[in-house]
């Protein structure tokens, strides 16, 4: 199903994004931001450098009301994780783990920053020899063969989908799911082997893997283990759009004094730019990535 | 001027890296990964630095897969470094540029 067109779009609703909402909102631009709050770096945290609050605050606090403030100027709210993203004839369309379909003249990456390594014993050892990253880059080369997902979000669940139609096995190692009730669906009716309440607690083979083993004892002999933690995050989500990351760490977006990325229309703010990683910072870049995204739409629009 | 990052396939890896009279540097990609167009721009970077002593080559796994199941290759990006026909490094994922060029300056 394909929805109206926003003139931005804003994937994260951590500091970043709900002020980018607000300041791009507030000028009247149709605005929709994705994401869960409770996914956010700042929702068990407890803020006592943040201006104007002298008082120790509950980030939680702050995320519930950046979001009303939002709403407030009108901007939507889905909270869902976006699964992928594309530029076509100047428009970007994003793809929730619903599987619905939203377009965009301008898009705000505000994902924040993801941790991506298991640290369990095995995985540095296999990197690369049966320890993958990308189901995306990966996949291909694991035709035939068994394989195991590890992960409770988004990237997990439908990462595992995307290895069925290449592995002969597929198991998704999950402590809990977190994912939308229709992607939930759509896993259960697959031939995806979901096993629950349980982690990896090695990685094991001799040259390549071989198997794992997990929390409750139990092994899984395998051929590879696809690593997907959390939802997507820039690397999955927007290099493939070709955004530039900083060269050395590969970590953070690079964008310009106007938040803008080397992608015309597409912007980044908070901690996906890098550090400090501080709400002030993420909420000042969040501003004028939100006024600029909002300026960019509009001219687009009268184009 | 160096000659670029040069494509090089399963027809021509032989010829053009495995007996090529100077050390390579190959960057085993796929147009749908990611972490593989992240890095291309600092492949090129080095290349412009150290192209005139050093191959720099890209295959793409995806029109080529022979020569990345030779090299037991389970994940791109991928990057191997040969000298005389051998292996003398092989790097998985998005490193950063300090380290690539450290590994380029081993087999000037
Ligand atoms: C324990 C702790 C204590 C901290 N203390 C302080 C402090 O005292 N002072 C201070 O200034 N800072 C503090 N911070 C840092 C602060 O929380 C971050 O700098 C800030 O939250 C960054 O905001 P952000 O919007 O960039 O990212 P985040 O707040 O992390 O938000 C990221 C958002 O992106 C969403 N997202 C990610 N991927 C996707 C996807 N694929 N699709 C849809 N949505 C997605 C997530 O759901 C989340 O909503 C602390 C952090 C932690 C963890």
């Amino acid at each position: 199903m394909t929805q109206d067109l926003y003139d931005v779009a804003i994937i994260g609703c951590g500091p970043a994004g709900l002020q980018a909402a607000i300041h791009a909102a507030s000028k009247k631009a149709k605005v929709i931001v994705f994401g869960k709050p409770t996914k956010s770096s700042l929702y068990k945290a407890h803020i006592a450098n943040f201006c104007c609050y002298e008082k120790p605050i509950s980030g939680k606090d702050i995320l519930e009301a950046g979001r009303k403030q939002a709403e407030s100027f009108d901007a939507v709210f889905l909270e869902e994780d976006i699964v992928k993203t594309k530029k076509e004839n100047n428009l970007f369309s994003l793809v929730t783990e619903s599987g619905e379909t939203f377009t965009s003249r301008s898009l705000l990456l505000c994902m924040g920053i993801a941790r991506k390594k298991l640290r369990v014993k095995g995985e540095k050892k296999f990197e690369g020899r049966g320890v993958s990253y990308c189901v995306d880059c990966d996949a291909n080369f694991y035709k035939g063969l068994d394989v195991a997902v590890v992960g409770n979000e988004s990237a997990a669940a439908t990462g595992a989908l995307t290895l069925l139609l290449y592995a002969k096995t597929v198991y998704l190692i999950c402590r809990k799911l977190m994912i939308s009730d229709m992607l939930y669906e759509e896993l259960k009716n697959s031939q995806v082997k979901i096993i629950q309440d349980t982690w990896v607690k090695e990685i094991f083979g001799t040259n390549e893997v071989e198997g794992i083993l997990l929390k409750n004892d139990n092994t899984l002999k395998v051929n590879g283990i696809f690593v997907e933690l959390g939802a997507k995050g820039a690397m999955e989500l927007a290099a493939n759009l070709g955004v530039a990351f900083d060269p050395e760490t590969f970590s953070h977006v690079e964008t310009n004094r106007k938040q803008e990325t080397n992608i015309p229309g597409l912007y980044a703010a908070g901690d996906i730019t890098g550090q400090p990683w501080q709400i002030a910072k993420a909420v000042g870049e969040g501003c004028i990535a939100g006024i600029e995204a909002a300026e960019y739409a509009k001219k687009l629009a009268n184009r | 001027m160096t000659q670029g990052v040069l494509d090089v396939d399963d027809t021509n890896f032989e010829s053009q890296i495995l007996k090529a009279d100077k050390p390579a540097l190959v960057d085993f990609w796929a147009p749908w990964c990611g972490p593989c167009k992240a890095i291309a721009p600092v492949i090129t970077e080095l290349e412009k630095a150290y192209g005139d002593r050093i191959i720099f080559a890209r295959c793409n796994v995806d029109t080529s897969p022979n020569t990345p199941t030779q090299y037991s290759i389970r994940a791109i990006p991928t990057l191997i470094l040969f000298q005389n026909g051998k292996v003398v490094d092989q790097i998985v994922g998005a490193v950063p540029k300090s380290h690539l060029e450290e590994a380029v300056k081993k087999i000037l």
